[in-house]
């Protein structure tokens, strides 16, 4: 604390001397003495009557008028229009659309964001490797967009202001193409600049590349992105979540049952703060950095990315019940990125 | 020509004309407020970003709970969406609501596990995502009127205010033998006291002042509390020499006016370490007692200086340390259960317009003694002195 001296603070500090130095029933020695005479639980005097609450949002946002929902996010692949080129190769079409879009982060709070197709994250992309991908971008916003792809591709399919078509302007258009490799967990992003802002306010999404033949089947799998949101333009996220709404999962728990093999994408576009992290109760997972090999390296219950690093985690409860999962950055769990499990019995 | 045109016209009384016309503008002026309101007067005044303002005036800490008190200072109703407290969302209520018409005030109230002697840092959200800060420094439970609390802060106020201006009282016997140029110099050292007191008074009304809701003006307020204290006081003062009193009395009506003054400055103390207290922001060390003690004890010696060559009964002089001293107790308790931001503002001005009034009645004794045989030195001496004395007795305990 550094600020100036005043009278004010030799005042307040004359005035607990008085009481300290006369060893007279002052008002410090008074709540002293309250705590060692009254027989309330130590946990009572302690933490007091609130050590029940826990961090919530107030109330619920309204779904409905977002036009979007973590949970239906959660569960929701874009496998897009899919035929065949001459030469054989699959080739599978996205439509992307940006639009400048306000919607309730938290409830009460409007944040106008820019948007993949007016939802948060944008659509979940997913090919299979091999494929020739086309992704139709359409810039519905007011303000120079891209689309930058993480993957292999040329450098004019990249996404970026200086190389290809550079920004799409409003109302413009372009056709990203590559072949989709490699196989992984991977995403896209705008890449106009500044770049922290235009991801922050919204431009990002996952892209899945599915190896050939595909992962071993598992009962569910679940697409989940981290991020956070700076609601008063500080360059300091004022809220964390996946799938954009703080608190959603903990309000709204994801069912699983027990036994079930579960296998969720998870990836990171956490934009002002360094690291961000997953932690799953009560169990441990099987960790593929990038899914861009079929073997796990790691066998734990708490990961961490950097932004843009993502990867796919297999897990399944053993024992029915509520378990959290969340930032092992405590600060970003306890301001929104918290989550529950809900694991139901086997089903009979 | 015109005095006379005047009263002749006052004589008539309001004729149904003049009233026409002294309403005229009012209507007139009624007419281009609606037709502004309605039509915005050909100006495109909506703001491209909301302007809110929300002022903390008070937090009160029970046993697992927080409220914060505050006050809508924007120019529109004020949503509080969601709260943020040491980077944790929580959830709240405000009560009467959460919208907060303007100037009105709101609880917001969180049931939140704080613990003794940590320091917090809340955030409330607007709906239009604008975020005001508050901080608890240290928290502990704020006191509640208890007989023990109350006795607690009764002698707080005794300590800063009561005995230091009784033990100046107290050299009266001794002070009253001494000679004309002598007591010319103790209303001199009581003048620079006094000066160094307003200016402190001053500088903590406006450091306050800065701190409260844009409209309610805490500059204009303190100005009005100053000012008016200060006129208010004058006008006393010069009725008192109009009605004749007697050169006794009128030097006990200074006494009594320092006194008043001294007072409002002690009142303005006590609500400081009542408030301080309040907030947890407290510091430790007992030679500060001693600094206090010290420097308050010039009060009780300016209160008694213009009355040295009188013979005051022991009940003026008691009265005289109770008016100086009293009032600080008043203040920890106002201070310390109940404060009010707005009325501390207005306590503090009033004092320093009492103070400066008092030193310029103060000047105008030693005037009159300077009249008689002039002694510059002795008055330059004496306020040096007298302010020199309040500095040096801060430099121990700041």
């Amino acid at each position: 604390m550094s600020r100036k001296i005043t009278r004010r603070d030799f005042i307040k500090a004359t005035g607990l001397t008085l009481l300290g130095s006369f060893g007279l029933t002052g008002l410090g020695l008074a709540s002293q003495h309250d705590h060692s005479s009254h027989q309330a639980p130590l946990i009572a005097q302690v933490h007091g009557h609130g050590s029940d609450a826990m961090p919530a949002t107030n109330g619920e946002v309204n779904y409905q008028a977002n036009g979007f929902n973590p949970s239906d996010i959660l569960i929701d692949f874009d496998y897009g229009e899919v035929s065949t080129l001459a030469n054989g190769q699959v080739l599978r079409e996205f439509r992307l659309v940006s639009v400048n879009k306000t919607f309730e982060v938290a409830p009460d709070i409007m944040f106008p964001a820019w948007t993949y197709n007016g939802r948060i994250p944008g659509p979940t992309l997913r090919c299979t490797e091999g494929e020739r991908i086309r992704v139709h971008f359409t810039n519905g916003s007011d303000h120079p967009h891209t689309i930058h792809f993480h993957g292999v591709h040329p450098s004019e399919m990249d996404g970026v202001p200086s190389s290809g078509p550079g920004v799409i302007q409003p109302g413009e258009s372009f056709t990203y193409e590559f072949d989709a490799e490699p196989f992984g967990l991977h995403l896209y992003h705008c890449h106009a600049f500044p770049l922290a802002r235009h991801i922050a306010k919204g431009l990002y999404g996952a892209f899945i590349i599915d190896p050939k033949g595909g992962r071993p089947p598992v009962e569910r799998e679940l697409i989940m992105v981290m991020s956070g949101f700076d609601v008063d333009f500080d360059d300091a996220n004022d809220f964390y979540a996946v799938n954009t709404i703080p608190f959603h999962f903990d309000k709204h728990p994801i069912q699983i049952r027990v036994g079930e093999k579960v296998r969720i994408y998870l990836v990171n576009m956490l934009e002002y703060d360094l690291i961000n992290s997953f932690h799953l109760h009560a169990n441990f997972f099987q960790y593929y950095p990038t899914g861009t090999s079929l073997t796990p390296v790691e066998f734990t219950d708490t990961i961490m990315q950097t932004q843009a690093q993502r990867g796919i985690l297999e897990f399944s409860y053993k024992f029915p019940g509520l378990y959290m999962f969340h930032a092992h950055n405590t600060e970003f769990a306890e301001l929104g990125w918290t989550g529950h499990f809900e694991v139901l019995p086997k089903e009979v | 020509m015109s005095d006379q045109v005047i009263p002749a016209n006052e004589k008539k009384g309001v004729s149904p004309l003049r009233a026409v016309l002294l309403i005229l503008p009012l209507v007139a002026l009624g007419g281009v407020i609606l037709l502004f309101l309605a039509t915005g007067g050909g100006l495109t005044l909506k703001s491209p970003a909301p302007v809110e303002s929300l002022v903390v005036e008070r937090t009160v800490l029970r046993p697992g709970e927080i409220d914060i008190q505050v006050r809508n200072a924007g120019p529109e109703d004020l949503t509080i969406a969601q709260a943020i407290v040491n980077s944790a969302v929580w959830p709240f209520t405000v009560s009467p609501d959460v919208i907060i018409p303007r100037l009105g005030k709101g609880t917001v109230h969180f049931s939140y596990p704080w613990v003794k002697g940590e320091a917090y840092a809340i955030s409330l959200f607007s709906n239009n995502a604008i975020a005001f800060n508050t901080e608890i420094p240290v928290a502990f439970a704020t006191p509640v009127a208890t007989s023990r609390t109350f006795w607690s802060f009764t002698l707080i106020g005794l300590y800063v205010g009561i005995i230091p201006v009784y033990l100046g009282i107290f050299w009266f016997p001794a002070l009253r033998q001494l000679g004309r140029q002598w007591m010319t110099f103790l209303l001199a050292i009581t003048a620079g006291l006094l000066i160094f007191l307003g200016l402190d008074t001053i500088v903590e009304a406006i450091e306050k002042a800065a701190e409260l809701a844009t409209p309610i003006q805490g500059f204009g307020l303190a100005g009005i509390g100053a000012v008016a204290t200060f006129l208010l006081l004058d006008a006393i003062s010069k009725r008192q020499n109009a009605v004749g009193k007697s050169g006794t009395s009128q030097r006990l009506a200074v006494s009594f006016m320092i006194a008043a003054g001294i007072g409002l400055h002690n009142l303005g103390e006590g609500l400081a370490i009542g408030a301080a207290y309040n907030v947890g922001e407290i510091a430790l060390g007992s030679f500060l007692v001693v600094g206090f003690i010290l420097q308050n004890i010039t009060e009780g010696l300016g209160i008694i200086a213009p009355i040295l060559r009188d013979r005051p009964g022991w009940k003026p002089l008691a009265l005289l340390g109770l008016i100086g001293g009293m009032p600080a107790v008043i203040g920890a308790w106002v201070g310390g259960f109940a404060p009010s931001p707005n009325l501390a503002v207005l306590f503090l001005a009033i004092g320093t317009g009492a103070i400066f009034e008092v030193t310029y009645e103060i000047f105008k004794l030693i005037q009159k003694d300077t009249a008689r045989e002039p002694m510059p030195l002795t008055v330059f001496s004496g306020v040096m002195a007298g302010m020199l004395v309040m500095w040096v007795t801060g430099l121990l305990i700041k």
